[in-house]
């Protein structure tokens, strides 16, 4: 298949969600930014509660991904379901943390004061 | 109602460009490859496999004319009807107006054809109006003979325990409506048929019947209905393993097999169907066990059964008017059913300047959308030589494509070809097409639908 091929089926894929995904976005870089403009810093704050729902958002992702895809965790039966289900469980856990970190700062003690 | 949104193809190509795509195609390269021509092209049928010519044509010539005939304003994603009809998608998932999809610079003329007339290279069209032709495109898809069960007729599915996923996307949304009814009445027989003909995606039947199978256990009671499961032939499926797995998991699940058993008039007050037996005396299935009455019908055994919620697959075959006409195969397994091509180069057998392409050609598998996709450059190249007097290039392998979804949630991706006695064709090294996958359910509930859209752009 060419690129301009694959590049069509993922515009194609991606077009029911663009709304989701560019608001997804601007919410991500709005807390960056106002975290950002209240002193944080990405590798300076530590928060493990952040983390923590982070992990549960990833561990949990292993239930809810086949459910939003119709399906259930009972189906991921081949080496490579449970590869693309673990690479998609490692994606919502990193999504997750990209937006509970800079909100942990925001919302904790630190900033107030 | 929440409408979920939609790009069309010239804004999702505006976005591509915006990303920076449209510097990955070296404009070279699209234009090197175009062809000077004065020809009139007729494009016959806008579905799956006429708009994906469209679209390769209309980027490939230059000068000449393109016309594409199709009455449709709407376009069908077809493989969404089992979707809709085993309540996993909504309906309007399926549809997109046909204009996303006409490319520019092609004609289309918003008409059914009537009659071919390719002696002398013209089409007529339901309003009067003919077209003349250098090159024909044939691509109108398949005819559901309904007609052919006696008593039955599309208008009938939703009601009185009908069901068909191919009647149309109304004919799936009913037809998860009355597998509901069937589900709401606790219990019952259902009874899932095949055609005697080859069919449009000849798992569909077998979908049916596994995604009712995951509903009737969803439900907690699959002891107290039957299901049956009565085929024309002996085999279930053409590709070989596929076949065996069926028949297996079939047996497993509890769904009675039948074979040599033709769905030849249903009843739809009675609720009952009558099958007529045509295959050999030693493997009639005792009546007793379908219900008590038997008879002949021009001397074949038929028997009446009784069903609370019947799936019916009407047999098949190309257009009328295609088979009215000097192209349709006059001999062979196809006569006076299917387009007479060349499987191989998608040329007709006997007038050089027409091809066929999609579910309208005589070939022994191949009705799905994904051999659209293995046609469509096959056609594009083949049509292209033959205007330039050129060999014929391109062979098609005869490569189709069919997820057959095993339960709702689980899938295997079953690609196969002519060669090999169908053997597998992988496209996917790391996906084994024996093994059932959460991800090829996800392929075909997320990922078909677009590479659907990608074919019919001519982009895939
Ligand atoms: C329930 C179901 C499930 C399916 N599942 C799958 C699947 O999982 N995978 C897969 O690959 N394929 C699947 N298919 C098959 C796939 O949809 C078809 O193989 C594909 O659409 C064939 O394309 P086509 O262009 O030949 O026919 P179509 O897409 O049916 O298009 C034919 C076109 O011709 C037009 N037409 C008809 N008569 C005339 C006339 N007289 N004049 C002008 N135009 C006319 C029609 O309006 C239509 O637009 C499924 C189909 C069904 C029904």
């Amino acid at each position: 298949m060419t690129i301009t091929g694959i590049v069509t089926i993922l515009m194609f894929v991606l077009a029911p969600y663009i709304w989701f995904i560019i608001a997804g976005l601007v919410i991500i870089v709005a807390l960056h930014f106002s975290a950002y403009l209240r002193g944080y810093q990405i590798t300076r704050h530590h928060s493990v509660i952040a983390l923590l729902l982070a992990g549960l958002v990833g561990l949990t992702a292993y239930v809810w991904i086949p459910w939003l895809t119709h399906s259930k965790l009972d189906y991921v039966a081949t080496v490579f379901d449970w590869v693309a289900l673990t690479g998609a469980a490692i994606a919502a856990f990193i999504v997750a943390l990209i937006v509970l970190h800079p909100l942990s700062y925001l919302i904790s003690d630190r900033r107030i004061h | 109602m929440h409408k979920p949104l939609l790009l069309n193809r010239r804004e999702l190509l505006k976005l591509g460009t915006g990303l920076g795509v449209s510097s990955l195609i070296p404009l070279s390269a699209v234009s090197a490859n175009t062809l000077q021509t004065q020809a009139h092209i007729v494009i016959l049928g806008g579905g799956a496999a006429g708009m994906a010519m469209a679209n390769r044509l209309a980027t490939r010539l230059e000068g000449g004319t393109i016309t594409l005939v199709e009455p449709r304003e709407t376009h069908h994603y077809q493989p969404g009807w089992t979707l809709v009809a085993s309540g996993v998608w909504q309906p309007d998932k399926t549809m997109r107006p046909n204009a996303q999809f006409v490319p520019r610079g092609v004609k289309w003329v918003r008409e059914y054809a009537a009659s071919i007339d390719a002696d002398n290279k013209r089409i007529s069209l339901a309003n009067g109006a003919t077209l003349n032709y250098d090159y024909l495109v044939v691509a109108t898809g398949i005819q559901l003979n309904y007609h052919l069960i006696e008593g039955m007729s599309p208008t009938l599915v939703g009601q009185h325990g009908i069901g068909s996923v191919y009647a149309s996307l109304d004919g799936a949304i009913r037809t998860n409506q009355a597998i509901q009814t069937w589900l709401d009445h606790g219990q019952g027989k259902g009874i899932f048929t095949a055609a005697p003909t080859p069919v449009k995606c000849a798992g569909a039947p077998m979908k049916m019947t596994f995604t009712t199978l995951s509903r009737l256990e969803a439900s907690g009671r699959r002891d107290a209905f039957d299901v049956e499961y009565m085929a024309p032939g002996t085999s279930l499926f053409s590709q070989p393993w596929v076949n065996e797995f069926v028949k297996q998991r079939f047996d497993e699940q509890g769904v009675t097999r039948r074979h040599h058993y033709r769905l030849s008039a249903i009843d739809p007050q009675a609720k009952q169907a009558e099958f007529t037996f045509i295959g050999p005396e030693s493997e009639f299935t005792s009546h007793h066990q379908l219900r008590e009455a038997e008879f002949r019908r021009e001397n074949q055994p038929t028997v009446i059964a009784d069903y609370d919620f019947i799936h019916v697959v009407p047999p098949m075959s190309a257009h009328d008017f295609i088979k009215q006409s000097a192209l349709i195969a006059q001999d062979g397994p196809f006569r006076g059913e299917w387009l007479d091509v060349d499987i191989y180069t998608m040329q007709h057998n006997r007038y050089p300047d027409v091809f066929g392409i999609g579910d309208v050609i005589g070939a022994p598998i191949n009705k799905t959308a994904a051999s659209v996709k293995a046609q469509a450059p096959v056609v594009e190249a083949n049509l292209l030589a033959v205007m330039q007097g050129n060999p014929l290039p391109a062979r098609h392998t005869g490569y189709t494509s069919c997820p057959m979804i095993t339960g709702i949630g689980k899938a295997m991706l079953v690609e196969f070809g002519y060669e090999d006695n169908f053997a597998f064709m992988p496209s996917f090294s790391f996906i084994d097409p024996t093994d059932e996958s959460w991800v090829t359910w996800v392929m075909k509930d997320r990922m078909l639908q677009p590479a659907y859209y990608a074919v019919l752009a001519g982009q895939a």
